[in-house]
């Protein structure tokens, strides 16, 4: 009878120790999941984005003359920026939802990459943010496809790195060869980084709702008269080119987000 | 649980068919290397259409510059016997072609480390007007066309396709599997050869004078200096400082390795020392001093005629003849012949 008995409770004892061991290894894979995927955030709500470039309140067409404020007369070529990170600004601080990092190169040359619908977390916003150019940990991370593909042009090859933006075409201020003007910035590296992240309000500072039904569109608006006339007045006659990192493309860089000024809003048509 | 155990079992049979696992062996005595292959494993047929692509001129312009053409294996993969490197149209570059060997171990390429990435070197000289002068597209489509290249992709990843990431990290798989670690040197400390005893004077010398920055078991330390060389005024080359902008690194330049350097003359980043002795007599006696002059070399290195002969003596343990030799690296149509040295072949 004791005997049996023991056994009994040595069988019990396996089994107990069997369900344990069980139940810790579900606990542990429990943790690892948890701990490692952190839960996605919802992002059933579409952020409709549009980038629209002017003149002196007059959309910018390509190949077209144009005048700087300081009265040079120009025109643009090709004119492509990156950006990523891109993300609503929420009124509700408890919305932790900061973009994807997917890269988009935004080129006025190819309409359709000016507009984006992005996938974003469901709130109450007034305003946008991402980052201009491409992360410092994303510029040596070696062959890259999509937007980062070396072979879309943006990427430096002798002092390696991708231009935070590109603004080209011809001004009869330049002295350059063929009156090129061309403006190639880019720079990740301590104290002249180009990469900037941008935070940009709604005019009057208007909140909108963004849900799984509502689209809204927002329009984010280049003004070029401030690239030109900017924190470091850009006189095409004097700086016509810039085409390596360094001081002064840090400066044209903060020219340049010095041109995104207020974003508008509209239903999505 | 059974299905998806046969599943991957089946997935892993399906890659391993297609590709052979080609294992990157770490030198002994080596530290582990910057580039480890991640997010490109090596494999056979990767490394095989890298070395392809390397010996190919299709990557140039006037298909007579293929990586090859300034990277020769009898020279340890430098130019041999030029100053400068050169390539379309008859032009010269800016600077002295390095040998490649042991770029695995490199964080940052080029003599003033402007690569950060392996991967992305070769876009340098395949789009320099002065070398390849090539467009990224146009190689792309000028391997597309080639039926030979088109199966050679599909076996390195697995599936169709030729893009600039798949170009890139064929050659990479290439390029990073050059190792030279089998010079006498190498042997010494493994314990299979001794030094005679003029070798082992000079690797005294060696490492009281030469070896902090030309550091073991890589014979750098992947820092830059100005090593005191004065500015040349045709070439304007500032080194570090035409990457950083930053006038502290106004010319300095990478500390190139010593490994096989009786291969790679003539030296210095414009290729204006055309032997070992010219060096040494530099560090000896014709440092220009200037705002960023390395401080352990304001007084110059003291090397005596003596020293010399032993340093000269040592530098010749640091030749890698199986490395020059390996029919590994040659160029796969060859078939096994490797090229010589030649009168200028352009």
């Amino acid at each position: 009878m004791i005997n049996s008995s023991k056994a009994i409770t040595w069988q019990t004892r396996k089994f107990i120790t069997g369900q344990v061991k069980a139940i810790a290894i579900t606990f542990l894979i429990f943790l690892m999941t948890t701990s490692f995927h952190k839960a996605d955030p919802v992002t059933d709500a579409k952020l409709i984005i549009s980038f629209r470039a002017y003149v002196h309140g007059v959309p910018l067409e390509l190949n077209k003359e144009y005048k700087n404020p300081f009265g040079e007369t120009f025109e643009i070529s090709r004119f492509r920026f990156y950006a990523s990170h891109i993300a609503p600004v929420y009124s509700d601080t408890n919305v932790k939802f900061n973009g994807r990092s997917v890269y988009h190169l935004i080129d006025f040359s190819d309409s359709v990459s000016t507009r984006l619908a992005l996938p974003v977390t469901p709130g109450l916003c007034n305003g946008i943010r991402f980052l201009l150019g491409v992360d410092s940990l994303d510029q040596i991370r070696g062959a890259q496809r999509g937007a980062l593909d070396p072979a879309r042009g943006m990427y430096w090859t002798w002092n390696s790195g991708y231009q935070s933006f590109k603004i080209e075409g011809y001004s009869s201020a330049s002295s350059q060869p063929a009156h090129i003007m061309a403006y190639h910035i880019g720079g990740y590296r301590h104290p002249f980084s180009t990469i900037w992240k941008i935070r940009i309000n709604t005019t009057d500072d208007i909140a909108f709702r963004l849900t799984k039904e509502n689209k809204i569109m927002v329009e984010v608006p280049i003004e070029l008269d401030y690239f030109f006339d900017g924190q470091t007045p850009l006189h095409i006659r004097e700086i016509s080119s810039c085409m390596t990192a360094g001081e002064l493309a840090w400066k044209i860089s903060e020219n340049f987000i010095g041109s995104f000024n207020g974003i508008t809003l509209s239903k999505n048509p | 649980m059974k299905s998806l155990r046969l599943i991957s079992a089946v997935g892993l049979c399906c890659v391993i068919w297609t590709n052979t696992p080609y294992p990157f062996k770490v030198p002994s005595g080596f530290p582990p290397p910057v580039y480890r292959f991640q997010n490109n494993p090596r494999t056979k047929q990767g490394f095989e259409l890298g070395r392809k692509l390397f010996y190919d001129g299709k990557l140039s312009k006037d298909g007579n510059f293929p990586c090859s053409s300034c990277h020769q294996q009898f020279a340890a993969f430098a130019t041999y016997e030029h100053r400068l490197s050169h390539g379309f149209n008859n032009q010269f570059s800016f600077r002295n072609a390095p040998g490649l060997f042991n770029l695995a171990w490199e964080k940052e390429m080029h003599w003033d480390g402007g690569i950060s990435h392996i991967e992305m070197q070769p876009l340098a000289p395949l789009l320099d007007s002065h070398e390849m002068a090539e467009d990224l597209e146009d190689v792309i489509s000028r391997l597309k066309k080639d039926k030979s290249y088109t199966a050679l992709f599909n076996q390195a990843f697995g599936s169709p396709g030729i893009n600039s990431q798949r170009l890139l990290r064929a050659l990479a798989q290439f390029t990073a599997s050059l190792v030279s670690a089998d010079a006498k040197y190498d042997r010494m400390k493994r314990g299979e050869v001794h030094f005679d005893e003029y070798e082992q004077k000079g690797y005294a010398i060696f490492q009281k004078k030469c070896g902090h920055c030309h550091q073991e078991p890589l014979f750098t330390d992947f820092s830059y200096r100005n090593t005191g060389m004065e500015l040349d005024t045709t070439l304007l080359d500032y080194g570090r400082m035409r990457i950083t902008g930053r006038k502290e690194d106004s010319l300095k330049f990478r500390v190139p390795s010593l490994r096989n350097v009786f291969l790679t003359f003539p030296y210095g980043h414009d290729g204006r020392f055309t032997t070992i002795s010219e060096v040494l007599e530099h560090y000896n006696s014709g440092i220009i001093p200037s705002a960023t002059l390395d401080s352990s070399l304001a007084r110059g290195i003291p090397i005596s005629e003596n020293d010399r002969f032993y340093l000269i003596s040592f530098l010749s343990t640091l030749t890698d003849s199986s490395f020059i030799k390996n029919p590994l690296y040659s160029d796969p149509q060859a078939m096994g012949r490797i090229a010589q040295p030649v009168e200028d072949s352009h």
